[in-house]
């Protein structure tokens, strides 16, 4: 299950660069590292245990232990708060797994251009425990809010909750530093001033710089968005008795053009049968409460007050009823936690038992969701059909595009996986289905992923047919920037660039 | 066979994992890490290793035989047993209700604590302090005035005339005792001018709990078994602890050893203070012109969801500024004296108590107020300008059993 690259004077190497105290070959280290939270066959779990792990203090440190990686061609495989949900940071060929977790400083705050400079293992709930006495926060804000890391949301260019106001990861982090997979450290951001936001010099590199999974170097060092904290905060949640209407409703306050709109969220009726039979916390809804449209706004209480006078006439106007108070606010509020809720789930003859959560994410334009809704459902079914261990847990469907909540959605359709019974033939049809699902987004016009990335076995198959001529593009690129192979290789099919 | 497969199976381990596989696959087959930036050793070792997604894992990767006891023993020291993960979980915060089911990694990793002891791998600081406690009845309490010893287990009462025995026991915790003299003899005093009848114990032993948490249950038992039995000669029905680790040892580690026999009441000192002060038995008269906060004890905030009493009974002192952080908030706050941390790693505890005066410091207060004797030491050992008073200590300033220094 290991490599045999790893060698004791490699690690003797390591602990000259980070340091004897920051060096861990043990076991437990190993172990404790080779996974990430989305479902994998248990009995397979030794095959992605990485030989060494180092958790460098320093962007120098980082450089070092990449360039001795080329020196010994050793796989890296960066990792931040490790709940990527595409397995990003599990090392596929093993190797040295760079844990960025003690990077976690705060730099610099700088309330004059609105900025933060921070390393790349910290939090932001901590992060904005810290600007709170500044009136400012950083508003990335995923469901993984309490434990994913800024090291993470950049390798993944994620989604947060409040985009549609303040913009996702890739809007948010400003400039960052990096090390290349050579080794190299650079700056990348809209050209070259650390605090630009809009720049038109050279290429538009910092794009290329996130999510690409750690295939492309460790960010080591980012400026990131302050936005003043908002004074007031709006939600509204309606229900409606059926799909059609709830998915007009959607599109209709998405396209409202209340600017302080932060996002609009569709739970299908499979879901609400879900959050019904499961969620101990959802509040309970009359039976013909069959979709729901969450709302949320914020800003300065000018804006938002009116504004939400408006955003419940559109509801009503758009057949919806609104929830109440409770449910709006209560509900809206415990988001963030209420997405680990799913730890389990049912078989078919109503037997609860421990399920592990997957969550597809494709990105899907309004026009395309009633459709791909359905494919996805039928696909889950027949999964269901052929194995007791699935479970369909129903779809959302979130506002996608940055600073406008109009346009495509982040389409999730979560799965329940009794993961302990997950054998090889289940894992073999999961995959399948995993593909189909993705095809099912491609053929509509949309995109595998919309926040966690498309590395896991099935999806990955099909992202050279969704990037089209741009895959010959990116093979490219890795192969000139990482000639060696060394940052995380097995990930996104980029082995064929060295074909 | 790969580098990282285990060898043997062997009893011990597999009764360990049959007890926790499910709970630890609960987590497992979650493992979004929720609890991690809350738990106190984690926000400063950084390390994944000393996580509850860690802890749970690694039962699940001793069932597959990935990992021995002996591969993580040293990790499950990494602990402070003060509960923040557990409340932070989903799984307890959401899922609780409808499974019946609650994230129990504090005593998941004092069952991995026992294993270890079991197969026979120490930690030599725990083992030192535990063989010493057996040999002197309390725990080695670091710097003690007086050596610690039977003989000298109740001269901190010297002078106030306290019978031996009665229906009402105040149980004196070993750093009280013999560190924190001031704190039991608050206590003593306050009780005294409330009416409270009281005695103490004829022969007082350690509660046992630091045994029970460095993972000696045989230990931790015997001295149990010997202050219950005492408890018992002199007709004790009620006891009284001002120690927050004493009252978990007494409310969930002794009825777990004796079962429905054990029916002694156990008073929290802190809940029958506010209750003194409410109903008046306990005037407070004199102002204390302090501006300080409140560090909620772990075990009292996190383990027994007990934060109103200490607020009230601040509340309740004339002269004081009260500047509150909320006890959510302290959830991710720690003394780092609990769980045996300090005896094998002093280095984190000192870190996060000096994380903890920091955020108090920050408040512009003059006094850090703890209601746990075991934070105080460390706490005041980081202390800087500010000054760390027990609760008890204050109270007994604002009754005018005590002088300002
Ligand atoms: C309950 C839950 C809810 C979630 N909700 C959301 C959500 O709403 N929106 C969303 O976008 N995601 C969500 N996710 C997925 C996940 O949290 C994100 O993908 C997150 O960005 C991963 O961050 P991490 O710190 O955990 O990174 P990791 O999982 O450690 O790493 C992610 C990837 O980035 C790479 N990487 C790590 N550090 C660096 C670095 N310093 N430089 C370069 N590459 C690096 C890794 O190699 C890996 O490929 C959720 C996950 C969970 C468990
Ligand atoms: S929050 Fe609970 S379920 Fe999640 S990783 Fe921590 S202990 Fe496990």
């Amino acid at each position: 299950m290991t490599s045999t690259l790893v060698t004791d004077p490699v690690i003797d190497e390591l602990v000259a660069i980070c340091g004897p105290d920051n060096v861990f070959a043990d076991r437990s280290s190993r172990v404790n590292r080779a996974r990430v939270p989305a479902p994998f066959p248990v009995h397979r779990w030794a095959e992605h245990v990485p030989d060494v792990v180092v958790l460098p203090t320093t962007a120098e440190q980082v450089s070092e232990v990449v360039k001795l990686a080329n020196r010994h061609r050793i796989p890296v495989v960066p990792r931040a708060g490790g709940t990527g949900l595409t397995d990003g940071a599990v090392p596929l060929r093993h190797g040295i797994v760079v844990d960025v977790k003690l990077m976690n400083k705060i730099l610099e705050i700088d309330l004059d251009d609105r900025t933060v400079t921070v390393q790349p293992g910290i939090n932001m709930l901590k992060l904005n425990e810290e600007l709170q006495q500044y009136g400012v926060i950083y508003p990335d804000d995923p469901a993984s809010y309490p434990c994913s890391l800024v090291g993470g949301r950049i390798g993944t260019s994620g989604w947060s909750l409040i985009g549609g106001r303040y913009g996702h990861t890739r809007d948010l982090v400003i400039s960052f530093q990096i090390v290349l997979p050579t080794g190299e450290l650079i700056w990348v951001g809209d050209g070259g001033g650390r605090k630009v936001r809009k720049s038109s010099t050279g290429y538009q590199l910092k794009h290329l710089f996130m999510g690409h999974q750690g295939t492309l170097g460790i960010v080591t060092e980012a400026v990131l968005e302050l936005v003043p904290r908002p004074e007031a905060e709006f939600a509204a949640f309606f229900s409606y008795p059926d799909y059609e209407t709830a998915w007009r409703s959607t599109g209709a306050l998405a396209k409202s053009g209340l600017a302080t709109l932060a996002g609009v969220v569709l739970f299908d009726e499979w879901k609400l049968d879900y959050l019904r039979r499961d969620d101990e916390a959802y509040i309970p809804q009359p039976d013909d409460v069959r979709c729901v449209v969450a709302t949320a706004m914020y800003g300065t209480t000018d804006e938002v007050r009116p504004g939400a006078k408006r955003l419940m006439r559109i509801g009503k106007d758009t057949g919806g009823a609104y929830l109440g108070d409770e449910i709006s606010q209560g509900d809206w509020a415990s988001r963030h936690d209420r997405y680990a809720t799913p730890l389990h789930g049912r078989l078919r003859d109503g037997q609860v038992v421990p399920m592990s959560w997957h969550c597809e994410d494709a990105s899907i334009n309004w026009s395309q969701l009633p459709q791909v809704r359905r494919e996805w459902h039928e696909i889950v079914a027949r999964l269901g059909d052929n194995f007791r261990i699935f479970d369909d847990w129903g779809m959302f469907a979130y506002t996608n595009a940055a600073f406008k909540p109009w346009g495509d959605y982040l389409t999730e359709i979560d799965v329940g996986i009794w993961e302990q019974e997950l054998d090889d033939a289940a894992w073999d049809a999961w995959v399948t289905a995993k593909r189909d699902i993705a095809a099912v987004a491609i053929a509509h016009g949309g995109s595998i992923s919309a926040c966690h990335g498309a590395c896991r076995a099935g999806e990955v198959d099909l992202v050279p047919e969704e990037l089209g001529g741009g895959w010959d593009v990116m093979k490219k690129v890795k192969r000139v920037l990482d000639p060696l192979n060394i940052m995380n290789p097995g990930k996104y099919l980029l082995d064929e660039a060295y074909e | 066979m790969s580098s990282t497969e285990r060898t043997d199976g062997d009893n011990g381990t597999d009764g360990f994992v049959a007890e926790w596989r499910n709970g630890a696959y609960n987590c497992y087959s979650s493992g979004h890490k929720f609890c991690r930036e809350v738990c106190p050793v984690m926000q400063v070792t950084r390390n994944e290793v000393h996580t509850p997604t860690a802890f749970h894992a690694n039962v699940v990767a001793m069932e597959k035989g990935l990992l021995d006891i002996a591969d993580v023993a040293r990790d499950y020291v990494h602990c402070t047993g003060c509960g923040a993960c557990e409340l932070r979980c989903p799984n307890t915060l959401f899922t609780g209700d409808f499974y019946r089911f609650r994230t129990r990694t504090v005593q998941l990793v004092k069952a991995a604590r026992a294993l270890a002891v079991d197969q026979g791998i120490h930690q030599p600081g725990w083992q030192r302090w535990v063989e010493e406690t057996s040999r002197q009845k309390s725990e080695p309490v670091l710097g003690a005035e007086v050596p610690v010893s039977q003989e000298h287990v109740r001269d901190w009462a010297a002078g106030l005339d306290l019978p031996i025995g009665g229906e009402t026991i105040l149980f004196c915790d070993c750093e009280g005792a013999f560190h924190r003299t001031s704190v039991p003899r608050a206590a003593a005093k306050l009780l005294q001018r409330a009416g409270v009848e009281f005695g103490l114990m004829r022969e007082q032993w350690c509660c046992g709990g630091p045994a029970a948490e460095m993972g000696y249950v045989d230990r931790a038992r015997e001295f149990a078994k010997h202050n219950v039995d005492d408890w018992r000669a002199v007709g004790a029905r009620r006891i009284i602890v001002f120690d927050p680790h004493d009252y978990i040892s007494f409310t969930e580690d002794y009825p777990s050893y004796f079962g429905d026999e054990y029916d002694f009441e156990i008073v929290l000192f802190v809940e029958l203070l506010a209750e003194l002060i409410r109903d008046g038995r306990l005037p407070l008269t004199h102002p204390v012109e302090r501006t300080v906060t409140y560090h909620d004890a772990c075990r009292l905030n996190k383990r027994k969801g007990i934060h109103a009493a200490p607020r009230e009974v601040l509340r309740a002192i004339p002269g004081l500024t009260f500047k509150d952080v909320d006890h959510v908030t302290q959830w991710s706050y720690c003394s780092g004296a609990g769980g045996g941390l300090p005896i094998e790693r002093p280095d984190l505890t000192a870190e996060i108590s000096r994380r903890r005066v920091e955020r108090a410091a920050a408040l512009d207060v003059d006094t850090l107020v703890s209601a746990c004797v075991w934070s105080e030491r460390p706490l005041t050992e980081q202390r800087g300008a500010l000054e760390i008073m027990d609760l008890l200590e204050i109270v007994a300033l604002a009754a005018g059993l005590e002088d300002e220094r």
